[in-house]
C-alpha cells in the first residue's frame, strides 16, 4: 500500500515540477542518445570496417608484415616494399587450386587518389561488405589502354563525368609536379559507392599503367621517349611486375596450406596474408580510440546525472513544507527518502525511452544520407545485449546518484519535530 | 508547577483517555535544565484548549505527543499506548493510524489536488482506510462538503485555493478515517475572525461526530470559550 502511495506521490511530484524537470530530462536524453548512438555506431562501423574486403581468401605481395600489406593494398596507405615478378604472377595463375587472381599495380596517383592498375577480374571477383559485388553507376569497365574507371568518391568530389579526359600523376602524394601529360586517360565508367577505400581510387588496366610509363624509366619523363596514345596502338604492354594480387581459393580448406606454400615460394620472397585476420588486428589497434570515445560519452551521461541531482537538491529546499506534512501524517523517513529515488529513476527511464526514440528516428533519417555521402551502410537493427546493458546502466546510475538527496532527506526528516520544516 | 486544568478526571481507564501525560520533561542538551510539562489527562472525544504564549514549549509538547521527539523523562500515553516505548517505525505508524494534524500554514502537499490531500492518511494507514464509510472517496467528499469546499475545487490544485479553504482541507485530512486524536497547532492564526470562528465550529462538530479528541494549541485566549477543557502552558524548567 505504501509502495503505491510512494509511486503516486513521486509521479505527482514529477508532474508538478515538470517545467524544470523537462529540461533536465532533455539533457539526460541527449546524453543517453549520444552514449547509445556511439555504442551502436561502434558496432556498425566495426562491422563495416572488417568487411572492407570480403570473399578474398589471400592477399599476396612482396615479403612484408601483414598489416603493411593490408594497408597498401586495401586501404591505399603507405607504399609497397617491393614488387612481384610477372613470371611469379603467371605461375600463381597457373595453379589450379586458385580460382581467381586480381592483379594490383600501384604507384601513381590522381589528385591525391591512388591509381590502381588491375584487370577485369577486379570488377568480376572483388567483394566487400556482406559479399557485395562492385557495380558501375554509369559507363562501362575499362577496355582500351587509356581508359579509366573512377571510384564513387573521386567522381563526386572532383565532379567528373563519363567521357572526360584526365591526366594522372607520377608517384603518390596529393600534389605532384610530374604528370603523365602525354597520355591522358578517358573516363569510361564510375563505380557505385561502397563505403570502402574502393571509392577513393581510380582504376586503369595493367597495360595503361605500362604505357604511360614508357620513357619514364629514370623516374621523370625524358622528352621524346614518351609515347602518345596514337603511338601506343598495337603495342604490347605486358608489365614486368605487379605490386600484389588478391586471391580466391576454390577449396577454402586449402587456404592455410596455400598460404604456407606462397610464403615459402622459392622464386622470390612473398607474403600471403588472410585479410580477415589482418583486418581484425588493425581494428584492435584502432579499437583503443573508439573505447576512449565511449568512455568520454559515459562521462557526459554522468555529468548530466550530476546535473539532475543538483536540480533535485535545489528543489529539496522547496520541499521542506511538504516533507513536514508527510512526516506529521505518519510517513516514515524511508518513505520520504524513497520519493527522491523513485523520481530520479523515473526520470532516467523516461530519458532512456526518449533516447531510444531519438536514436531510432535519427538513424532512419541519417542512414540514407550516410550511405550517399560516406558510403556507410548503417541499418536499424535490434539492440545487442551489450547495448541493452549500457542502456540499463543509466537508471542504475540514476538510482546511485539519487541516494545523495535521499540520504540527506532521510537524515533530516528523522530529526524533524512536529510541523517543523527542517533547517532552511 | 502551575497548571490549571478544568478536566482532571484521573480515574478514567487508559483506553478511554485520548491523552495521558505524566511527569513529562524534555531537554535538547542534557547539561541544561529540562523543560517540564504539566500532567494532562484528556478523555476520549473531549477537546482541550492549550493556551501557549511563545517560548512555552508548545512545539516541543506537540512533537512529544506526535512521537517525533523523545522525552527526557515521564510518559506519554495516547489512546492508551505509551508511544515512547514503540520503535521509531511503529511510532510513525501509530501517528498515521491514530492522529490527525493541522498546522498553522503550509498544511497541504502542493502537487496533490484537494481530494488526494484529504485521502493522504488513508494511503499511510490501513486502519483509517477501513474506518472510512463506505469508501475513502465517499468520506473525503462528505468531509469536503461538510467543510464547505465547493465541488469544483475538489480536483483543483491546492496552491490555487485561499488560505481559509486550505485550512479546511487540512481539517478534512485530519478528520478522515476517524483518528482518536487531532493535534491542531494554531490552525486559525492565518484566518480572519469570521473564518476563524466558522472553522473552529466545523472542526469541533465534525470531530465530535467521529468521537475524535482535538488538542487545540493557540496563543489567542479568545478562542478558549469554544472549549470545555483549558490549560495554560508556561514553559517551566526544573
Amino acid at each position: 500500500m505504501k509502495a503505491r502511495l510512494a509511486m503516486t506521490l513521486a509521479l505527482a511530484s514529477l508532474w508538478h515540477r515538470k517545467k524544470v524537470l523537462t529540461l533536465v530530462c532533455l539533457t539526460l536524453t541527449l546524453s543517453v542518445s549520444l552514449l547509445l548512438g556511439i555504442q551502436y555506431l561502434r558496432t556498425e562501423v566495426k562491422h563495416s570496417f572488417t568487411s572492407t574486403i570480403s570473399g578474398t581468401d589471400l592477399i599476396v605481395g612482396a615479403r612484408s608484415g601483414q598489416l603493411n600489406l593490408l594497408l597498401y593494398t586495401v586501404f591505399h596507405i603507405g607504399d609497397a616494399t617491393n614488387n612481384i615478378r610477372w613470371s611469379t604472377y603467371q605461375s600463381l595463375k597457373n595453379d589450379a587450386r586458385l580460382e581467381w587472381l586480381i592483379p594490383i599495380s600501384l604507384g601513381d596517383s590522381y589528385r591525391g587518389n591512388r591509381v590502381v592498375a588491375t584487370d577485369e577480374n577486379f570488377l568480376k571477383y572483388f567483394r566487400y561488405g556482406r559479399g557485395l559485388p562492385l557495380e558501375l553507376t554509369e559507363g562501362r569497365w575499362f577496355e582500351d589502354v587509356f581508359d579509366v574507371v573512377l571510384g564513387a568518391g573521386v567522381a563526386r568530389s572532383l565532379g567528373h563525368q563519363v567521357g572526360e579526359q584526365i591526366v594522372l600523376s607520377h608517384g603518390g602524394g596529393r600534389t605532384s609536379f610530374s604528370n603523365h601529360e602525354d597520355t591522358p586517360f578517358m573516363v569510361t565508367g564510375i563505380l557505385e559507392p561502397t563505403g570502402t577505400p574502393v571509392d577513393q581510387a581510380v582504376y586503369i588496366g595493367l597495360d595503361g599503367m605500362e604505357a604511360m610509363h614508357v620513357g619514364w624509366e629514370s623516374g621523370v619523363a625524358i622528352p621524346g621517349r614518351t609515347i602518345t596514345p596514337e603511338q601506343a596502338e598495337g603495342r604490347d604492354f605486358t608489365p614486368d611486375a605487379i605490386t600484389a594480387a588478391f586471391v580466391g581459393i576454390e577449396q577454402q580448406v586449402l587456404t592455410f596450406r596455400i598460404q604456407r606454400e606462397i610464403n615459402q615460394f622459392a622464386g622470390e620472397p612473398l607474403s600471403a596474408i588472410l585479410p580477415g585476420v589482418a583486418l581484425s588486428e588493425l581494428w584492435r589497434l584502432m579499437g583503443q580510440f573508439e573505447r576512449a570515445l565511449l568512455g568520454i560519452t559515459g562521462f557526459v551521461v554522468i555529468t548530466s546525472l550530476i546535473g539532475l541531482v543538483a536540480v533535485l537538491l535545489t528543489l529539496q529546499a522547496q520541499r521542506a513544507h511538504e516533507i513536514a506534512v508527510l512526516r506529521a501524517t505518519g510517513a516514515s523517513p524511508a518513505l520520504i527518502a524513497s520519493l527522491y529515488i523513485l523520481e530520479c529513476v523515473a526520470l532516467a527511464l523516461v530519458a532512456c525511452v526518449m533516447a531510444l526514440a531519438v536514436g531510432m528516428a535519427g538513424l532512419s533519417l541519417a542512414s540514407p544520407w550516410l550511405l550517399a555521402n560516406y558510403g556507410l551502410q548503417i541499418t536499424l537493427r535490434p539492440l545487442t545485449a551489450a547495448e541493452w546493458a549500457l542502456l540499463a546502466s543509466v537508471p542504475v546510475a540514476a538510482f546511485a546518484v539519487a541516494l545523495i538527496p535521499a540520504f540527506n532527506t532521510w537524515r533530516q526528516s528523522r530529526r524533524l519535530g512536529f510541523g517543523e520544516a527542517g533547517d532552511q | 508547577m502551575t497548571t490549571k486544568t478544568d478536566s482532571a478526571s484521573n480515574s478514567s481507564r487508559s483506553a478511554e483517555t485520548a491523552i495521558e501525560i505524566s511527569g513529562l520533561g524534555f531537554s535538547w542538551d542534557p547539561a541544561q535544565e529540562a523543560l517540564i510539562f504539566p500532567d494532562i489527562t484528556l478523555k476520549r472525544g473531549e477537546h482541550l484548549f492549550l493556551h501557549s504564549p511563545s517560548g512555552s514549549g508548545k512545539s516541543t509538547l506537540l512533537s512529544l505527543l506526535a512521537g517525533m521527539l523523545r522525552p527526557a523523562g515521564g510518559s506519554v500515553r495516547v489512546l492508551g499506548t505509551d508511544i515512547h516505548r514503540l520503535s521509531a517505525g511503529k511510532r510513525d505508524q501509530f501517528r498515521a493510524d491514530h492522529m490527525g494534524v493541522i498546522f498553522q500554514q503550509f498544511n497541504l502537499v502542493p502537487y496533490l489536488n484537494t481530494r488526494a490531500n484529504v485521502t493522504l492518511p488513508c494511503g499511510l494507514s490501513q486502519l483509517r482506510k477501513q474506518r472510512t464509510e463506505p469508501t475513502v472517496a465517499d468520506e473525503a467528499e462528505r468531509l469536503l462538503a461538510a467543510l464547505s469546499i465547493p465541488e469544483d475545487h475538489w480536483q483543483r490544485k491546492v496552491t490555487r485555493l485561499s488560505i481559509g479553504q486550505q485550512q479546511r482541507i487540512a481539517a478534512a485530512r485530519a478528520l478522515i478515517g476517524a483518528p482518536g486524536l487531532i493535534l491542531a497547532d494554531e490552525p486559525t492564526s492565518a484566518l480572519d475572525v469570521d473564518n476563524r470562528d466558522r472553522f473552529l465550529e466545523l472542526l469541533l462538530n465534525l470531530a465530535h461526530r467521529h468521537s475524535t479528541s482535538v488538542l487545540f494549541v493557540s496563543h489567542d485566549q479568545s478562542l478558549a470559550r469554544h472549549f470545555g477543557n483549558r490549560l495554560e502552558l508556561r514553559g517551566d524548567r526544573t
